[in-house]
């Protein structure tokens, strides 16, 4: 619609005030209803109205623009050396290679293209990869390398129970005993309370079962006397076995004499009688004992902190012993690890309180899981608890000497090595064997190995690796001088049926006979000079 | 003579009702005229009532504003009641509603005429 008016207005008429007043409301129109219409209409009933509920979905496609790429290739032969310069002369091409050499971008060129260059030299399938280069150069020292492996697993014939203790047989043997528990918490057993000793060899059985008659926490070989192992029981009785009279029980305690909890710990002190071993639990009570009169403990020490030398000990402040520790060339001294994170060293030639318990260490703010002495160093000594392992030294009471930062995850037992006496060994609840060699790093461990998803309970070193590496070299040599022996006997066999006849026996005759004539004149001549 | 120059300007801005309710006859009877009342057309019908109005008003070269309304009702029985209220200049300016009828349907056009 086009509609356009054009008008022309007195100067004078601008900017007239206009005079606004308000009109209305007026009706425009009315028109009235029609009354008689409504009789014409018909009422609709049902009504059909629809109504759609759902919401409204709407699908729409788009296709982005494609990027194009295209592959385009360089020839190389051009480029190289500028036109005026002559590339056969080398001296001019020297003199180029020094201007540019001199320029400022050239070695932030340089830097910027070398990895890429690197790059794609290493892509350079010119260049044989299996010859050897650089053999002018003096060889790096090669990087020494730990590794660790598992030999053999031994399983614990379903259902399988957590162990408590391992011991080895002593003096190198090849055999060793294991205790498993699996107790709820009121101490009544989910599963058959049977150990057993294993043979190295044999991972498939056990050599020999034990049958505790209540469970059993601990089975230690006699270092005297490899027939004989000492365990301790859940109800606080020690028991003796002989491998020689099956798997029950040779000797028990009796029962008015037992500890008055479990017993943890037993370990066999290195009395001439080789018959004596000791026992601790968390009743805070260590009791000697003799195999040959198992009636009563030969002695009883109560593991109590005197403050002065007037204390008497008693059992109701006493720390019950989580870990105990015997050093065969200290025979009077013991250590006990304690539930309150205390080690306390035991001197069993004290008179008074004072002296049984000469020291005590704060080793840690929770259960002291092993006490171990040094092999090498026995001043020093080895605790585990509270995620971390010490090294402590008996000179310094306050503070350990060494110490391991906090694990993420608890460590359950820690061992030194017999032989390498820097190295020490953990076991981690998660499963890792951590070992440590103080004299090369102590940050953190030498060497790690993920022995199984299971936490790991209970570590235990075997002696005998030099004892090992001497078997393996008397076996070598058994067999060398069977091999010896049957070439001669090859030898001897081809040759003798010759020798027999013709060789050996006038041979021997000869002998015989310049013997004879050689007694008979040295006879002659003793006669001769009697007479 | 100022008298004239009055009378002259208050005839020529003058808002003059019939000259406009005849235009807006004109308007629907060309534009509608004898036709029956289609549902469909109704669209159609308006904007030509509208816009034939518009033109006829600008014709008459006046200095004025305009809106025009236009309602076109099916003849079935209802009723309608349509007002209106305005602010305006009363000297200059002015409203005009033509009702047009025929058997079928109401044709009610309002044209407002605001002085510039």
């Amino acid at each position: 619609m086009e509609i356009s008016y054009q008008y022309t207005k007195m100067r004078g008429n601008f900017g007239r005030q206009p005079q606004f007043c308000e009109q209305g409301p007026e009706l425009c129109d009315s028109i009235p209803t029609a009354l008689g219409e409504h009789k014409n209409y018909i009422l609709r009933n049902p009504v059909h109205q629809l109504t759609q509920n759902t919401p409204c979905y709407s699908a729409n496609e788009v296709n982005t623009l494609r990027a194009e790429y295209s592959t385009t290739g360089a020839n190389h032969a051009e480029g190289g050396w500028p036109k005026d310069i002559p590339v056969t002369d080398p001296e001019a091409t020297q003199r180029y290679r020094r201007k540019i050499e001199k320029d400022d971008g050239y070695i932030s060129c340089v830097m910027s293209a070398a990895p890429e260059i690197d790059h794609y030299t290493h892509q350079n399938n010119a260049i044989d990869m299996y010859g050897i280069y650089y053999t002018e150069m003096a060889p790096t020292p090669a990087i020494e390398c730990t590794s660790c492996r598992t030999v053999n697993v031994y399983r614990d014939p379903p259902p399988v129970r957590p162990i408590s203790s391992i011991c080895w047989q002593p003096d190198g043997g090849s055999r060793f005993a294991v205790t498993y528990i699996d107790l709820d918490f009121k101490r009544i057993p989910r599963a058959p309370l049977l150990s057993y000793i294993w043979d190295v060899e044999n991972a498939n059985n056990p050599e020999m079962t034990i049958t505790p008659p209540c469970a059993l926490l601990d089975l230690q070989y006699n270092p005297r006397e490899q027939t004989t192992l000492a365990g301790g029981l859940i109800n606080g009785q020690v028991a003796v076995w002989d491998r020689r009279g099956g798997g029950f029980a040779q000797l028990v305690s009796p029962q008015h004499t037992a500890h008055r909890d479990l017993v943890r710990n037993v370990v066999f002190n290195n009395a001439k009688s080789g018959q004596e071993f000791f026992s601790a639990g968390p009743d805070g009570a260590c009791k000697w004992w003799d195999i040959r009169n198992m009636s009563e403990p030969t002695d009883v020490m109560i593991v109590d902190v005197m403050k002065s030398s007037f204390d008497v000990p008693s059992m109701v402040t006493s720390n019950g012993v989580s870990s105990l520790e015997f050093e065969p060339t200290m025979p009077t001294r013991f250590m006990a690890g304690t539930e309150n994170g205390l080690v306390v060293v035991g001197n069993r030639k004290g008179k008074t309180p004072m002296e049984k318990m000469p020291a005590k260490f704060e080793a840690h703010t929770g259960t002291v899981w092993s006490v171990e002495r040094n092999p090498g160093f026995l001043k020093n000594f080895l605790t585990v608890g509270d995620w971390t392992a010490r090294v402590w030294s008996e000179d310094c009471r306050d503070s350990a000497i060494v110490w391991s930062p906090p694990h993420r995850h608890k460590i359950t037992a820690g061992t030194w090595s017999p032989t390498r006496l820097s190295l020490l060994a953990l076991a981690q609840w998660n499963g890792l064997l951590a070992l440590w060699d103080l004299l090369r790093r102590q940050h953190e461990p030498t060497l790690t190995m993920q022995v199984c998803e299971e936490p790991l309970l209970r570590l235990r070193m075997h002696e005998g690796i030099l004892e090992r590496e001497a078997k393996r070299e008397r076996i070598l040599e058994a067999r060398m001088r069977e091999i010896r022996l049957k070439q001669r006997q090859a030898e001897e066999g081809a040759g003798s049926p010759a020798a027999s006849l013709g060789g050996l026996e006038p041979l021997g005759d000869q002998d015989l006979t310049a013997a004879a004539a050689e007694y008979l004149a040295q006879v002659r001549k003793e006669q001769g000079s009697m007479s | 003579m100022e008298v004239k120059e009055c009378n002259d300007l208050a005839e020529e801005n003058q808002f003059i009702v019939d000259d406009v309710s005849k235009i807006i006859k004109e308007a629907i009877e060309s534009s509608i005229g004898g036709t029956a009342y289609q549902h469909n057309k109704v669209n159609q019908w308006t904007s030509a009532v509208v816009e034939s109005c518009l033109g006829q008003l600008t014709k008459l070269q006046k200095p004025y504003k305009y809106i025009v309304t236009c309602t076109i009702m099916q003849k079935n029985g209802a009723g309608l009641h349509t007002a209106s209220s305005c602010f305006w200049d009363n000297n200059t300016d002015g409203s005009c509603t033509v009702r047009w009828e025929n058997k079928t349907m109401y044709c009610i056009v309002s044209v407002f005429g605001l002085g510039i």
